[in-house]
């Protein structure tokens, strides 16, 4: 049974449908006429368009999967791909959860149990404090850190509580300031504080483990083209500017990680990037949204493996099998007003022209004539472009953009090319700041 | 005009079946009009069996057309629906045979009617047996080894319906995938006798079915209260859940009234038995779901009609 929807619901189908498995696909009220409804042998409507009484809910999902005789549950990325109690409830009704085990989830959705792991593992995380006791405790914990830090709320979220500080003289006014904020947002003042990454790049390696211990890392993605709510826009692989040694150190700190918790099936870690230092921050217990960047430079059906892994078969390859051959770009094209702040859209598509030619990949569920639901996420379709070197694969993601004509909702594609056509994009000299020092690059220089 | 009946076999092995189903009967739309459609079923493949199972219903039509002028609309409707000339008796997205056509016997310019060795085959019989009962003899011959390979996979109200719709009319649009829904749930709305005639507009479709005047007369349900013309408030009761459907006992009977509320039947999920309500008093007009066979969200369980 496929627990998703929209592209990746059709990535699945299309993985199953290649190894000869039967597929069941869920929906809600609002996707009834969804492509991913028609592209499964089955389907069954699982409750009304929120996703709260649909896509999440559990008991109409397990009971789809069981009135189908469903063997094994695939639940994408979103929705409970990362909810370890769902993953426990498959087993005990003799559902195969392809994903990592349900106590390996649970451990790693706890970032500060996820950061503790991955210290034992021997990776670097933001060095930081305990809660602070006093002012003085602050004082004494940014001293050893150095300067700038960030204090933030224990019990915090949305940026409440939170305060910048550049240099001693100002850590007072704003440990007052922040203690009082989150006490009044959370009725809990108390605060920590950790060393701000200035402007650091956001890099993760893409493993798979089988049930017999053996894990491989699929290299990295560089995720750092990001809007300015920190969600991911571009990515590509292999990370362009990476020195030999940080790109290995990399690589050996996911595979130290993920080998202290055992882990099975794909993973991500997630690290921040600055200079040569590099930061574990998360780990995605799941598959990635832009898992495709690296099955093209790895030719390898990432998905695919998910399914022979939850089946119980090896890997069978081992690391030095794994070899990377040229260069890969995904951008996500969302309906979303990039003029409004990047508000999602919804509504009818009434015109869709999608590219293709050499080295273009197209994942989406649209169709022209398809609505977009407001209840879901507002990705619409990611376009990947692979070439033998990053200009041969920008300039077919270039031309991909341009060739792209989606009408009826407001999309990313312009600024998707405005990202493309900058001079950091093209030197590989960019961070998680692109978009926020210069969010209309292109828009002014073209008038 | 409609003056011809016409039985067509409807089977799909390739992607989404029950959809390709649905798609079909818009396109046997257009040749005439649907006076049934048996449930859907699952069945073992004939012939080459190291392929996929089948879906096969049959269908039941009112035709203006000559028997050729029919077969050649099933083969231009295969093609439409994505069939490509493939070998004999392996995977196809779309079959549709003509399996009888009035008490004709024709063998000639690659049409065969009645279709050959219908008579011997459980994926035209068993459906054909639900929608018209001088099959069911024919069908219960076949034995139990035979039958076993066939299963219900989605039940079809409209079978039930068509029994006491004397004429359709449909207008249809190219949007095939909600318009098969569509005419199931006002089959299920027509499955009461009382209603005339139901129509469901959406912007750049409609349907409408009309119950014929003659038709109404002759149905022996409808018996003293044919001279009704007023169609009653009715309310379709649907599963808020997904799992195994059944009714409860003693079974309700369709056409059966009370009083008041009262259990019709329960939605077996995850080991609890969640009851479903008749919500009120009323005439059950249909029984929309098969005892026994999962139910999806939102589906029509049961149509009531009030006051």
């Amino acid at each position: 049974m496929i627990a998703n929807r929209g592209e990746i619901a059709l990535r699945i189908n299309r993985a199953c449908q290649e190894l000869g498995v039967a597929t069941v696909a869920i929906f809600s009220e609002a996707d009834r006429d969804s492509m991913h409804v028609r592209q499964a042998d089955e389907a069954f409507c699982v409750g009304p368009g929120p996703a709260a009484r649909s896509y999440l809910n559990i008991p109409n999902i397990i009971s789809t999967a069981l009135v189908t005789h469903c063997d094994a549950v695939h639940p994408g990325y979103g929705f409970l791909a990362e909810n370890a109690r769902f993953a426990e409830i498959c087993a005990d009704h003799g559902l195969n959860f392809i994903g990592p085990r349900a106590r390996v989830i649970a451990l790693m959705g706890d970032k500060a149990t996820a950061k503790r792991l991955a210290r034992e593992a021997g990776a670097a995380t933001t060095p930081g404090s305990d809660i602070l006791a006093s002012v003085d405790a602050a004082q004494a914990a940014a001293t050893q850190i150095g300067y700038p830090i960030m204090l933030k709320a224990t019990a915090g979220g949305g940026g409440r509580g939170m305060r910048i500080v550049e240099e001693e003289s100002d850590l007072a006014r704003a440990y007052a300031g922040a203690t009082a904020e989150a006490e009044a947002s959370f009725k809990d003042g108390r605060v920590y504080l950790e060393k701000l990454i200035v402007a650091p790049r956001h890099v993760e390696v893409q493993v798979l483990g089988d049930e017999y211990g053996a894990i491989m890392h699929l290299g990295e993605r560089d995720c750092s083209v990001q809007k300015p709510s920190h969600q991911k826009l571009v990515e590509e692989t292999p990370a362009p500017n990476l020195s030999d040694e940080t790109r290995a150190k990399l690589h050996e700190m996911a595979l130290r990680v993920s080998r202290h918790v055992d882990y099975t099936n794909a993973g991500t870690l997630e690290f921040l990037v600055a200079g040569d230092d590099v930061y574990f921050m998360e780990m995605n217990t799941r598959i990635q949204v832009e898992h495709p960047v690296t099955e093209m430079v790895y030719n390898i059906d990432l998905v695919k493996e998910q399914i022979r892994i939850a089946a119980g078969e090896p890997l069978g390859y081992v690391q030095s099998d794994l070899i990377a051959r040229g260069h890969a770009i995904e951008c996500r094209i969302n309906a979303e007003d990039p003029e409004n702040n990047f508000a999602p859209a919804a509504g009818g598509v009434t015109k869709l022209v999608f590219p293709g030619g050499p080295g273009i990949r197209v994942d989406t569920h649209l169709y022209a004539g398809a609505t977009i639901p407001p209840y879901y996420d507002s990705m619409l379709a990611k376009i990947v472009a692979f070439g033998d070197t990053r200009s041969v694969a920008i300039a077919r993601m270039e031309r991909a953009l341009r060739e792209t004509q989606v009408e009826g909702i407001p999309t990313t594609i312009d600024v998707c090319l405005d990202i493309l056509t900058r001079p950091e994009f093209q030197g590989g000299r960019y961070d998680i700041e692109l978009l926020v020092r210069e969010p209309l690059l292109a828009r002014q220089t073209r008038q | 005009m409609h003056s011809h009946d016409a039985y067509v076999g409807i089977g799909s092995n390739v992607g989404n079946r029950l959809s390709t189903i649905e798609s079909a009967l818009v396109q046997l739309a257009k040749l005439g009009d649907i006076v049934a459609v048996s449930s859907v079923y699952r069945t073992r493949p004939w012939g080459r069996t190291d392929q996929p199972w089948f879906a096969n219903a049959v269908a039941r039509l009112r035709t203006p057309r000559s028997p050729f002028a029919l077969f050649r609309g099933l083969k231009d409707a295969e093609r439409l629906l994505g069939r490509e000339p493939g070998e004999r008796w392996g995977p196809r997205v779309i079959d549709l045979d003509l399996l009888l056509y009035d008490d004709l016997d024709v063998d000639e310019a690659g049409l065969v009617v009645p279709h050959a060795r219908m008579h011997e085959r459980a994926f035209v019989l068993v459906p054909l047996a639900e929608i018209d009962a001088r099959f069911d003899a024919l069908r219960d011959a076949l034995g139990a080894a035979n039958l076993s390979g066939v299963e219900l996979l989605a039940p079809a109200p409209i079978a039930r319906a068509a029994r006491a719709v004397g004429e359709s009319e449909t207008a249809m649009s190219d949007e095939v995938g909600t318009l098969g829904e569509r005419i199931r749930s006002l089959a299920a709305v027509f499955a009461d006798e009382e209603v005339v005639r139901a129509k469901i507009e959406r912007p750049g479709s409609e349907i409408e079915l009309r119950r014929s005047a003659n038709r109404q007369r002759s149905s022996p349900d409808s018996g003293g209260r044919s001279g009704s013309s007023e169609p009653g408030r009715l309310d379709t009761i649907k599963a808020d859940l997904v799992g195994i459907f059944h009714l409860s006992r003693p079974t309700p009977a369709q056409g059966e009234s009370f009083e008041s509320d009262r259990e019709l039947g329960y939605i077996e999920a995850l080991g609890i038995r969640t009851p479903v309500h008749s919500m009120g008093g009323g005439r059950l007009a249909s029984i929309a779901a098969s005892d026994g066979e999962p139910v999806e969200y939102g589906q029509p369980l049961f149509v009531m009609a009030r006051g």
